[in-house]
Order: C-alpha cells, then sequence, then structure tokens
C-alpha cells in the first residue's frame, strides 16, 4: 500500500524542509533567510499533498509563499535595514536558545514515545473510512462540508480576527498626523 | 499511509524545535516572526499528519485557521515592526530599551 517513490519523494522533502529551515534561521542575510523560508514553505507544501490533503497545499503555496512571505519581503525592503550583515546575527544568549529548541524537540518526542511508540503502529485510527461512499478523504468537498457545517462559527470568527488584525495594523502603521 | 504517523510528528517537532532556536537567538525583529512562521507551518505539519491518520478532515480545518491567524499575526506584527522603526532605525531587539529603565 505503500509505494517506494511517495516513500522516496516524502523523505526527501522532510530532509529538505530541515535543512532549508536550518538555513533560514542561520543565515546573516535577511533576503537569504526568506528565501529559504520560501523553499521550505514549497516542501512542506509537497509533503501536504503526499498526505492527501490538496485544498491545504494549495492554501499553503498561494496564501503563505504567495502573500505572507511577499508581504514579509516588502517589509524587509521597506526599512532597508543599514549594516544588517556586519552586525552578529545571533545574540549572546544563543547556546540557551540552542538548548530551548532542543529540549522542546526532546519533549515532543518524550511525550510521544511515554504515550505510544508510534513509530511502530502509532495511534490507532479512530474509525475506518468506507471507502465506498462519499467523497475521498483530503478532498475539496470533504473539507469544505466541515468548514461549513460543524466549523461554521470559528469560520466567521476567523473572519472577525482577520479584520481586527487589518485595522490594527493600518492603526500601527500609520503616519501620525500633527494636530 | 505513506509513512507512519510518527515519523510525520518527528518531523514536525523537528521543525517546530528549529523555529524555537530561531525565535530565541536571532537579534532581527522580522527574523524573529519568521521563526514563528516556520513553527506554525510545523504544527500544520502535525495537523495534516493527524488528519491523514485518523482519516478526519478536522486537522485540515483546524490547519486553515492557522494559516488564517498567521496571516493576522504577520500583519499585526509588521505593523510593529514599521511603528518601532519609524521611532529609531533597526530592527534589532537589543535596541528596544525605552521600557528598561
Amino acid at each position: 500500500m505503500a509505494s517506494l517513490p511517495a516513500q522516496a519523494a516524502f523523505y526527501y522533502m522532510a530532509a529538505a524542509s530541515i535543512a532549508s529551515a536550518l538555513l533560514a534561521v542561520t543565515r546573516k542575510n535577511p533576503v537569504h533567510s526568506m528565501l529559504w523560508v520560501l523553499a521550505l514553505f514549497l516542501h512542506v507544501a509537497g509533503i501536504f499533498l503526499l498526505l492527501g490533503a490538496e485544498f491545504l497545499a494549495a492554501v499553503q503555496v498561494i496564501v503563505y509563499a504567495g502573500a505572507i512571505l511577499v508581504f514579509y519581503l516588502f517589509v524587509l525592503m521597506l526599512l532597508d535595514l543599514p549594516g544588517e550583515q556586519a552586525r552578529p546575527r545571533f545574540a549572546a544568549h544563543w547556546p540557551l536558545a540552542a538548548a530551548g529548541g532542543l529540549g522542546i524537540v526532546a519533549i515532543i518526542w518524550l511525550a510521544q514515545f511515554a504515550t505510544h511508540d508510534p513509530t511502530r503502529n502509532g495511534i490507532a485510527p479512530a474509525a475506518l473510512p468506507s471507502a465506498t461512499e462519499g467523497p475521498r478523504l483530503g478532498s475539496l468537498a470533504e473539507v469544505g462540508r466541515a468548514l461549513f457545517g460543524p466549523f461554521a462559527l470559528p469560520f466567521e470568527i476567523a473572519s472577525l480576527v482577520l479584520l481586527a488584525a487589518i485595522v490594527g495594523a493600518v492603526v500601527l502603521a500609520r503616519r501620525r498626523v500633527e494636530t | 499511509m505513506i509513512v507512519p504517523v510518527g515519523v510525520v510528528l518527528a518531523l514536525s517537532a523537528v521543525l517546530f524545535g528549529i523555529g524555537v532556536f530561531g525565535f530565541l537567538a536571532r537579534r532581527n525583529l522580522i527574523l524573529m516572526l519568521v521563526s514563528v512562521e516556520v513553527m506554525l507551518n510545523a504544527v500544520n505539519l502535525s495537523l495534516a499528519g493527524f488528519s491523514h491518520h485518523l482519516a478526519d478532515p478536522r486537522g485540515q480545518v483546524l490547519a486553515l485557521f492557522v494559516i488564517a491567524v498567521a496571516a493576522a499575526e504577520a500583519g499585526v506584527g509588521l505593523g510593529l515592526v514599521i511603528a518601532l522603526n519609524r521611532n529609531r532605525p533597526g530592527a534589532g531587539v537589543a535596541d528596544l530599551t525605552q521600557l528598561k529603565w
């Protein structure tokens, strides 16, 4: 059931996303960091495709890579940070930060292995999907049915959150008019 | 199932740890926000992995909400960076010491 090319593609994308994330947080030039984050987003979108989340992959590419990352790049170019490459890229406490990151990873792995051995059989699937009827999981219809059915209220609240963020960003970034 | 769900969760944990390291270690405000985006992507990855494993579309719906909140966070955070940059040039966290004394 698990085809070899798909597995190879998954492990390639996993390795590439870890490598590009590491490069993104360690590059000195902020624009290079952004481009490595772009590579990370595209590889994560590929993993979404392999996991059967086609709509999520499309949203990842269009919204994350297309809108949010371009927004970051715009602000980076707008600020025109002088001498950014000459300064040290990490704060003096960066070994502590590395220990913190490793600690988080260790806690998550411990939590997984304390509950189950997820690499062997893992968390049992709640219910086996019926393969005969209904749209396939991950298809847009399934997600849309959940989004506008049981998740209708959180969906509307998400639009309110976005509206508040738009108004807040405009108020914050507006040039103050002296009265 | 292409790979066991544990492999997806392990990848998600590693990406989250890289994001935590970047957020704590970088001195540039914008790159700290980008590290937050890396962490949010790691969470999305584990949500998609659970959704695939449990054959349940709710994981993908939650990931969509995470993306919406990430967009809001980027807007407000970068607005704050621009406002700070107007008061004093530069985007280093070490320079922001007005509230220190």
